[in-house]
């Protein structure tokens, strides 16, 4: 009871400092906090954008042209065409890339399936498994995905696989390049299929995503599998993954020069497209932050103030308690902890009012509406800037007042005060 | 009554430096005082009385001597020992009587307890009924008259029990009535409990209840 006396009691007319102190901080701290948690809110949709986005990624693509595909053996349909990508892009004109770069080769192509009662178009998706789980996602339903090292395995979506009437361990035939067929087992089948970049969908075939204007399913073999259907080595298209953002543009310049002599290969990237939707948005949490350093400045220079008013108003309490044999250390301690108390209590409320007050979503304006709505939070950073702020406020207000008393005698102390 | 001295001040000298003036306070004082002893200290204004005090108090540091109060010399204590020395073995009552506003008259006395963390709430009690104030323990210092406020002050100068009592014009504030019966409280209070009064006063009322008086002029010791 007495040392909350002595925390708490004492401050006489200073009293009105501390409360002031507590109020200007609250009001500081809750707009910092307030703005922190829209930068961190932006941030994170920031970093959303970017894992959908994927602006490191620059595609390789080869001409999209229409080939000929044969037909059902049994039945009457004529030959047709179909729009498919063509494979002209060399897998030894992408090595160079490899050291400022991850080459994600593919081979994409349509394929008839016949069977028993009919036949099926199916997208087939020749791909180095270990690499392209890093950047599409697929589910497991049962059984397992692809290994770099599967011959002759596959694993398709649900529907494809119930389009075919094949489960784990069931087989089908694909027609290779050389007019055989090829049978392929069945190792998995997903649940879902999030192919990154993935071709046009031009044909009627199993599509787990109805309506989509994109492949969204298929069968998916190891890229060994899919040069032994395709009877040759060449891609369709790949993904070139920059080791860093700020690689990407010259690694698009590295592909431009490597398929300058190539027409029929065409290269797109997203990074410039990427940084002029998110330029508004950074320079809008540039401002938000500054708003926020601005009012921590300022708060913190006002309130530690204050507190430096209370403090040396309470030299007294610490000349008595010294004469009486208290430490230097347990003199000061109710000192900085009345600091601590109105700093703490004004970054509680603080964070109550933004909490309460603040919005739930905040919505930015024009091109930056394109990256999502934002949802300000509450993080591990905006709770250390409310730390910071609060200790900075109590060590900014006392240091003053403990200097001085460090550097003059206690007697001198005590006759300041007119002891 | 112990011969030995209990105080020794051996050619102290203390200087302030009052702008570019240097002020000396203290020059070449040497004092032995006995345990037990009541003592007079007395001279006019800024003879170095109060310097003296806080000297003897460790508050301050002398620039020449050397200052032993029982076997200890105090002469350099750290921050650190100065503070346990005035806790266990100094009580200081002062003019302003110094009492925490915000505390009752007994957490006042409570308060030199708090360091050696034993509140021995029952002693304090006792020496504020000593004082007379047993039934006003509860009353804070603004509530209390300055000659009440002077009796908490002697009572908590007393609630560690030191071989040491320093005083420093404890009747400055008071009326005359009060004064005196202060002088004969804090006299008899110290003469009963056999501490070591240091006394800084004015007042002609003391000049009967100490053993010795010792004169303060320019900085200088005269004993009477």
């Amino acid at each position: 009871m007495i040392w909350i006396k002595l925390i708490f009691g004492g401050t006489g007319r200073r009293s009105f400092e501390a409360i002031a102190a507590g109020v200007v901080l609250a009001i500081a701290i809750a707009i910092v906090v307030g703005s922190l948690m829209v930068v961190e809110g932006a941030r994170a949709a920031l970093s959303q954008a970017e894992r959908d986005d994927r602006p490191d990624i620059v595609r390789v693509t080869s001409r999209f042209n229409r080939a000929l595909f044969e037909t059902p053996r049994s039945g009457t349909l004529p030959p047709m065409t179909l729009p498919v990508y063509e494979p002209l892009i060399d897998p030894a004109q992408l090595a160079p890339m490899g050291n400022r770069a991850t080459v994600v080769a593919r081979q994409s192509f349509l394929r008839n399936v016949v069977f028993d009662e009919g036949f099926l178009n199916i997208y087939v998706f020749g791909i180095e498994p270990d690499l392209e789980w890093r950047i599409s996602k697929f589910s497991l339903s049962r059984g397992r995905f692809l290994r770099n090292d599967d011959r002759d395995a596959a694993v398709l979506d649900q529907l494809s696989a119930h389009a075919l009437g094949v489960d784990i361990g069931g087989s089908f035939p694909i027609r290779k390049a050389d007019d055989q067929d090829l049978s392929l087992t069945v190792v998995g089948i997903l649940e879902t299929v999030a192919l990154r970049d993935p071709p046009p969908r031009t044909v009627e075939a199993p599509s787990p995503i109805a309506d989509s204007s994109f492949v969204s399913g298929g069968v998916f073999v190891s890229l060994r599998t899919s040069e032994a259907i395709f009877g040759r080595p060449t891609l369709t298209d790949a993904l070139i993954v920059a080791r860093s953002l700020r690689d990407v543009p010259s690694v698009v310049d590295q592909l431009q020069e490597i398929f300058r002599l190539e027409p029929g290969v065409f290269i797109a990237e997203r990074y410039n497209q990427f940084f002029r939707k998110v330029h508004d948005f950074t320079l809008t949490l540039g401002l938000f932050t500054g708003i926020s350093a601005a009012t921590t400045l300022l708060a913190v220079a006002f309130a530690s103030n204050l507190l430096h008013d209370v403090y040396a108003d309470r030299r007294r309490q610490f000349g008595v308690l010294t004469v009486l044999g208290f430490s230097a250390t347990w003199s000061l301690a109710p000192d900085v902890a009345l600091g601590l108390a109105t700093a703490s209590l004004g970054a509680i409320v603080a964070y109550l009012m933004a909490a309460m007050l603040g919005p739930k979503q905040f919505a930015m304006p024009s091109l930056m509406a394109d990256l999502g709505v934002v949802e300000p939070r509450f993080d591990g950073l905006v709770f250390a800037a409310m730390v910071i702020i609060t200790a900075t406020v109590v060590v900014l207000g006392i240091v003053p007042t403990a200097l001085q008393l460090r550097r003059a005698s206690i007697a001198r102390t005590l006759s300041d005060d007119g002891l | 009554m112990n011969q030995s001295p209990f105080i020794v001040l051996q050619s102290v000298s203390k200087a302030y430096r009052r702008g570019a003036t240097i002020v000396k306070a203290l020059h070449e004082v040497t004092l032995e005082i006995r345990k037990g002893e009541l003592v007079r200290l007395y001279g006019p204004s800024g003879s170095g009385k109060t310097t003296l005090l806080n000297l003897i108090a460790a508050l301050d540091y002398p620039e020449q001597g050397e200052i032993t109060v029982g076997d200890q010399n105090v002469t350099r204590l750290s921050r650190a020992d100065a503070a346990l020395y005035r806790n266990e073995r100094v009580g200081i009552v002062f003019q302003a009587y110094n009492l925490l506003p915000q505390l009752t008259a007994l957490e006042n006395v409570l308060l030199p307890m708090i360091p050696k963390a034993r509140l021995e709430r029952q002693r304090a009690v006792r020496l504020l009924e000593s004082v007379g104030l047993g039934s006003r323990s509860g009353h804070r210092p603004t509530q209390l008259s300055g000659g009440e406020q002077q009796r908490v002050a002697i009572a908590r100068a007393l609630a560690n029990d030191p071989d040491l009592v320093l005083a420093d014009e404890p009747t400055g504030n008071l009326d005359d009535e009060n004064a005196l019966m202060i002088m004969d409280l804090l006299c008899g209070s110290c003469r009963e409990r056999g501490k070591t009064l240091i006394l800084v006063t004015h007042d002609r009322s003391s000049v009967q209840l100490a053993d010795t008086a010792l004169e303060l002029r320019a900085g200088s010791l005269t004993k009477t």
